[in-house]
Formats: structure tokens, C-alpha cells, sequence
């Protein structure tokens, strides 16, 4: 038995490294939280940018070879980041690395691959930090303070001279939304309530609704995670307050309609996914990613896609896979047509230059209600 | 407006009493920090929306939340604490908190980061309307519970031949032993209903969110331990006047100080106040 097994054992193994020799990998850095708290929006930026180098790699690799993600679990963490970083740059020698992480490990790592001259996407990560150690991190995501703006614009676009609340969750996402807003509001001629902020940890909002009701504003602004958010809604309608609501990107999870049901009807999004895109490879993206994933797209999802297939079209620009070649291209890059829309470039410290999506939750879905795509108010300053 | 807050605030507070009674129980009886409480009312919520969704009936996913957690209630006393009463009070403090992480992480791995919401939960949008404040229907269940719930327990403990063998137990287990208290079947039952009494809470919170998520206790854990010091550790009567307390401090900060503090600082800038300067809790004597 085993003399019939061994020479057919040998042979594979030897077929198997012939052809591993003869379609070299490059090797591309990932890291996201796959275990811990944040597991799930980890789990969709590795399905995103493991779907885009699957089919990158499906018609044809680029400059001849195939691309292989090199996948680890930063577990949210600061601490976790940095050595995950030096094991990718001197073990797994990657030419270059994509962030599916928060902000919080993704702004420890930036520094290491700027060090080792290693280019570092970040897909969604928000947090100024992360872009400001040098030419070589990008970011594939509107800063926080920015969204605030356009968030000021959009409403006052819409709604006219008003008076808004802005109610807050009590993080640097929401405080960045929060700024960008007041920033943006009073040449808009928005006119603004006392602002309201609350813990992550808040589940009941009487007291803040009861405010709400004494202050009552034409529009509440809203920036909070869906399971704060969702409930807080729910009970602002209950309440009987009927103003419009217009949600921060965080409004984006489909979970949010889950919780939030008949109240989510007709609240705006602000710099979301359309579930109804009509990029020509959306639905694909969408079936296949419901397929590995298990739940329904989101805009994590889709940024990590869109991460890693810009970051693909770079190596293939760069025509080498010297990383700092690979950096050059990327901050060439030039009207990509990116799922979440187009890219029309980066600025010098990385930041992205991108159209904003408005989508209005009907039926229970996100849809497409309005593109924000001013060059004055989206290319971002640095 | 103030009224409304203050209201809203109480109700807050009900249900803050609905959790931390089992964590006085506890320790008025063992001398233990039972922090892997929240882990129970957490549990009852899952129990309580799996059911639901299961069978299309909230009612048999408040039993199944009632029944789960007051089981589990007894299981963490009969392998978790009992084995460990003879240490020192840290002993089974560390294990309660360990029993919290694993837990909560457990919920997460079973069930998913994400939550679950319900199918169906009528509950969080219909309302009634009373002194001109706008109630939905969890938060009528929410006080109305309270009242009912603690009020009945209360009666109990201080008007029947179970309730005096009860605090014969809480004040010297040995001579309750010898006038024919079983104190074992005491803790039993102290678990069970301070259980029970969490995974209440829990369901009510998720049906009042319309979500159960495996983080759902974890700031509430410390909450109510802030709560049973305030209230002077073991009172029930203490317990329930501090989460009251707690509501509407935090209500009030949340309004007037959230630019400059998070409300649930406050909590405890408020627990530390007291232990400073009347470390027996606000509402019991010297």
C-alpha cells in the first residue's frame, strides 16, 4: 500500500511547487479584528479584499503573478498592530499593506510602514492620525470632520436656514462630526440648538428626547452606531417628534434598520452604500460577498474591496513590486471607478478625493437619494 | 420639560432596581460582588429574543428569560462561588469577573457580533399617554414591574415564616441552622430570584431597544455595583431608592453637563463622593 501511495504523494508535491514556482505571489498585508468585539465588521473587510484579489487573480494576476493576501487578526488593538506590522514587512516581506482595521490599531501601524518605506492603505479607519505620519499611508474613507461638513451642506441644501440639534454619541467619531458641522454651519446659515452627547453605553433617551421636544429644532442630526442609534430613533418617533432625521455614515449598517423597523423610514444617510448602486459590478459583489460573508453587504464590505482593488491597479500601474514604486502609483491614481464611487484621487498626505453618497432608508433599504460631488467641498485640503 | 425628564428618569431607574436587587441579595448574603450578574441579565435578553422569534410569543420569551437565567443564577452559585466561600472575598470576585468576560465573549462567538433583533416587538411603539408624557409600553412594564416585583418580594421577605428565616440567614447563618433553617436552600433561592429578576431586566431593555447584544451588561455591571454601595450594601429598600437616584443623576448630567463629562462618570464621581464621606451608603443607619 504505501509504495503504490508514496511516488504519487512525491509527484503532487512536486507539480504542487512547480506550479506555486511558476505563478510567483505577491504578497499583500492585511489586518483586521476577526476576533473580539469588532469580529463581525472584521470579518467583512477580509471577505471584501479576499473577494477583489480572487477575482483579480481569476483574469490573469498582475504583472504575471498572482496576488495573495496575508491575513491577520489585529483584535481591535493598538498593542496587536505593530508587531503584526514588522512580521508583514520583515517576515512576510509584503509590497504593500491594506488596513480592514478601526482606527485605533491602524494609527499604531502607520508609523512602522512608513519607516520601512512600505506603502499602507487604510480602507475605513477615520481618525486624522492615521495619514499624518508621512507620504506613504492612504486613506480610502472621508475624514470625520469633513463628513460633518458635507452632513451641514446636505441639510442646508435640502432643508434650507434651519434650526438643527445635533445629537452625538460621545467618541471621537461623533465629537469629529460633530466640529466639521459647526464648522460648516453658520455660513450655510444654519442656525444650531445646545448640542446633545451621550454614552456608548446609553440605551434609554427620555431625558434627551424630552430636551429635544423643549428645543424644537426643523432637523436632528445625528451621529451614532447603529445599536445606540437605532433605538434612539425608535423612541424620537415614538415620542411623536416627526422632524427629519439625517444620520452620519454610521447609520449605514443594515442592522440599523433591524432594530430601528418603521421608524428608520425616510431617514437620510449621509456618505453610505446605496443598496441599489448601479456600479457595474455591484450586484456581483453583492451576491458573492452574502455568499462567504452570511449577512448583507455594508459600506465596510465595499471600502475593503474597493481597498484592495485600487491598491491592484497600483502595482499593476507601478509595473513593479518595488513598494515604493507601488506608492508612486498609488498617489497617481486617477479616476478609479471604485463601488462606493469614483476616485479621482489622492491628496499629497493621502487623503481621499471621492463623491459623497446621500441614501434614504425606504423599504427598508438604503437607496441612492442624492450625490454631494463639489470639488471645493470634497478635495481635501492637504 | 424638567418633569418629563425627571419622570423618564425614574423609569430609567426601575429598571436599574430590577438589576441590582439580585447583585444586593448576593451580597447581603455571601459577602460576594457578584458582577457576573449583568452576564445573567444578558442571558435572560438572548433566552428571551431566541424564544420570541422561535415561537412568535414575547410572553414565552419572557418565561424562557425568567427560567435561563434564574437556572443559571443557581448553577454560578452550586460550581462558581460555592466551592470558593471559604477565601477571602476576592477570591470569588475575581472569579465573578472572569465569569463576565467569558460569558459575554461566549454570546458574541454563539450568537454574533452583531445582535439580534426582534421579529416582531410591538412593545417599543405603542404608546399611552399620561401627565402629558408620552410612555411607551416597556417602559409602563418597566415601573410597573418594579413596583410589583420588588414590593412583592419585600412583603415577603419581611411578613412570612420564609422571609424571617431569610434574614435570619443574612444575620447568623448559624443560629438560623439551628432553628431549622436550611441556609443552602436559602442561597439557592436567593439566586434564583435575583436572577430571574436581571433577566427581567434584560428582556425589558432589549424589548425597550428592540435588541440583545453581547455587550448589553457590561457598563450596567458597574452600575449596579455603584448602586448596591449607594443603597449600603444588602438593603433592598437601599437598592431600590439609589437606582432611582442613579437615574436621575445621570438624566441630569446628560442634559446640563454631557460637554464636559460623560453621564456615566458621573455615577460614579458620585459613588466616590459617598464612600468618601459616608462609606455605610446614603440610606442606612450608622
Amino acid at each position: 500500500m504505501k509504495n503504490r501511495f508514496l511516488p504519487k504523494l512525491v509527484l503532487a508535491t512536486v507539480m504542487a511547487l512547480a506550479v506555486t514556482g511558476a505563478q510567483a505571489q505577491i504578497k499583500i498585508g492585511f489586518h483586521a479584528p476577526l476576533t473580539g468585539p469588532s469580529a463581525s465588521d472584521g470579518k467583512a473587510a477580509v471577505v471584501g479584499a479576499q473577494i477583489a484579489f480572487d477575482w483579480v487573480n481569476a483574469s490573469g494576476g498582475v504583472l504575471g503573478k498572482k496576488v495573495e493576501l496575508v491575513v491577520y487578526d489585529d483584535q481591535g488593538k493598538a498593542d496587536q498592530a505593530i508587531p503584526l506590522a514588522n512580521k508583514m514587512i520583515g517576515q512576510d516581506r509584503v509590497a504593500a499593506a491594506i488596513s480592514g482595521g478601526y482606527s485605533l490599531p491602524t494609527r499604531s501601524a502607520s508609523p512602522v510602514f512608513q519607516k520601512a518605506g512600505v506603502p499602507y492603505f487604510a480602507a475605513y479607519a477615520v481618525h486624522p492620525d492615521v495619514t499624518a505620519g508621512g507620504n506613504f499611508a492612504f486613506r480610502g474613507v472621508l475624514l470625520a470632520q469633513p463628513q460633518g461638513q458635507v452632513m451641514a451642506e446636505f441639510v442646508a441644501r435640502e432643508f434650507g436656514k434651519k434650526k438643527i440639534a445635533l445629537v452625538s454619541m460621545d467618541n471621537d467619531f461623533g465629537q469629529a462630526i460633530t466640529e466639521g458641522f459647526k464648522m460648516a454651519a453658520p455660513k450655510l446659515g444654519l442656525t444650531l440648538t445646545k448640542d446633545f452627547f451621550f454614552p456608548l453605553s446609553e440605551r434609554q433617551f427620555g431625558s434627551i428626547i424630552a430636551a429635544l421636544r423643549a428645543e424644537n429644532p426643523d432637523v436632528i442630526v445625528i451621529a451614532a452606531y447603529y445599536f445606540v442609534g437605532g433605538p434612539l430613533v425608535t423612541q424620537i418617533r415614538v415620542a411623536g417628534l416627526n422632524q427629519p432625521i439625517v444620520g452620519a455614515q454610521a447609520f449605514d449598517a443594515t442592522q440599523f434598520v433591524s432594530i430601528a423597523k418603521q421608524a428608520a423610514e425616510g431617514v437620510f444617510v449621509v456618505n453610505a452604500l446605496a443598496r441599489d448602486s448601479k456600479h457595474p459590478d455591484f450586484e456581483k459583489f453583492r451576491a458573492e460577498f452574502a455568499k462567504r460573508a452570511g449577512f448583507d453587504v455594508e459600506s465596510v464590505g465595499v471600502l475593503t474591496y474597493d481597498a484592495a482593488m485600487i491598491t491592484a491597479d497600483a502595482i499593476r500601474r507601478a509595473g513593479s513590486e518595488d513598494p515604493k514604486k507601488i506608492r508612486d502609483a498609488l498617489a497617481a491614481t486617477k479616476n478609479f471607478p471604485a463601488i462606493m464611487g469614483q476616485v479621482y484621487g489622492f491628496s499629497p498626505s493621502g487623503e481621499i478625493h471621492t463623491p459623497v453618497e446621500i441614501v434614504r432608508i425606504s423599504g427598508g433599504l438604503h437607496k441612492h437619494y442624492k450625490i454631494i460631488d463639489d470639488a471645493a467641498l470634497l478635495k481635501p485640503a492637504k | 420639560m424638567l418633569f418629563e425628564v425627571v419622570i423618564k428618569s425614574l423609569v430609567n431607574g426601575c429598571m436599574y432596581a430590577l438589576m441590582a436587587i439580585g447583585l444586593t441579595l448576593v451580597y447581603g448574603l455571601l459577602r460576594i460582588l457578584h458582577i457576573a450578574h449583568a452576564a445573567l441579565f444578558t442571558l435572560g435578553a438572548y433566552a428571551g429574543v431566541i424564544v420570541a422569534n422561535a415561537t412568535g410569543s414575547i410572553a414565552l420569551g419572557m418565561g424562557a428569560a425568567i427560567l435561563s437565567a434564574g437556572v443559571a443564577g443557581v448553577l454560578i452559585y452550586r460550581f462558581a462561588y460555592q466551592p470558593v466561600l471559604k477565601h477571602p472575598h476576592h477570591v470569588p470576585l475575581i472569579i465573578s469577573v472572569g465569569l463576565l468576560i467569558v460569558l459575554e465573549d461566549g454570546f458574541r462567538i454563539l450568537f454574533g457580533g452583531y445582535g439580534i433583533t426582534f421579529n416582531d416587538n410591538p412593545y417599543n411603539t405603542a404608546t399611552v399617554a399620561a401627565l402629558g408624557i408620552t410612555f411607551n409600553y416597556v417602559e409602563i412594564a418597566m415601573v410597573g414591574s418594579a413596583v410589583v416585583l420588588i414590593g412583592t418580594f419585600m412583603a415577603v421577605v419581611n411578613h412570612t415564616r420564609i422571609g424571617i428565616g431569610w434574614r435570619a440567614t443574612v444575620s447568623d447563618p448559624q443560629m438560623a441552622l439551628s432553628f431549622g433553617v436550611d441556609p443552602i436552600r436559602v442561597r439557592y433561592m436567593n439566586f434564583l430570584i435575583g436572577s430571574a429578576l436581571g433577566a427581567i431586566a434584560g428582556m425589558l431593555l432589549a424589548l425597550m431597544t428592540n435588541l440583545v447584544e453581547p455587550a448589553m451588561g457590561a457598563t450596567l455591571s458597574y452600575k449596579g455595583l455603584a448602586i448596591v454601595v449607594l443603597g449600603g450594601l444588602g438593603s433592598v429598600r437601599g437598592t431600590l431608592l439609589a437606582s432611582l437616584m442613579l437615574g436621575l443623576i445621570e438624566a441630569m448630567g446628560s442634559l446640563y453637563l454631557s460637554d464636559h463629562l460623560d453621564p456615566n462618570a458621573l455615577g460614579f464621581l458620585f459613588l466616590i463622593a459617598v464612600l468618601m464621606f459616608r462609606p455605610q451608603g446614603l440610606f442606612t443607619r450608622a
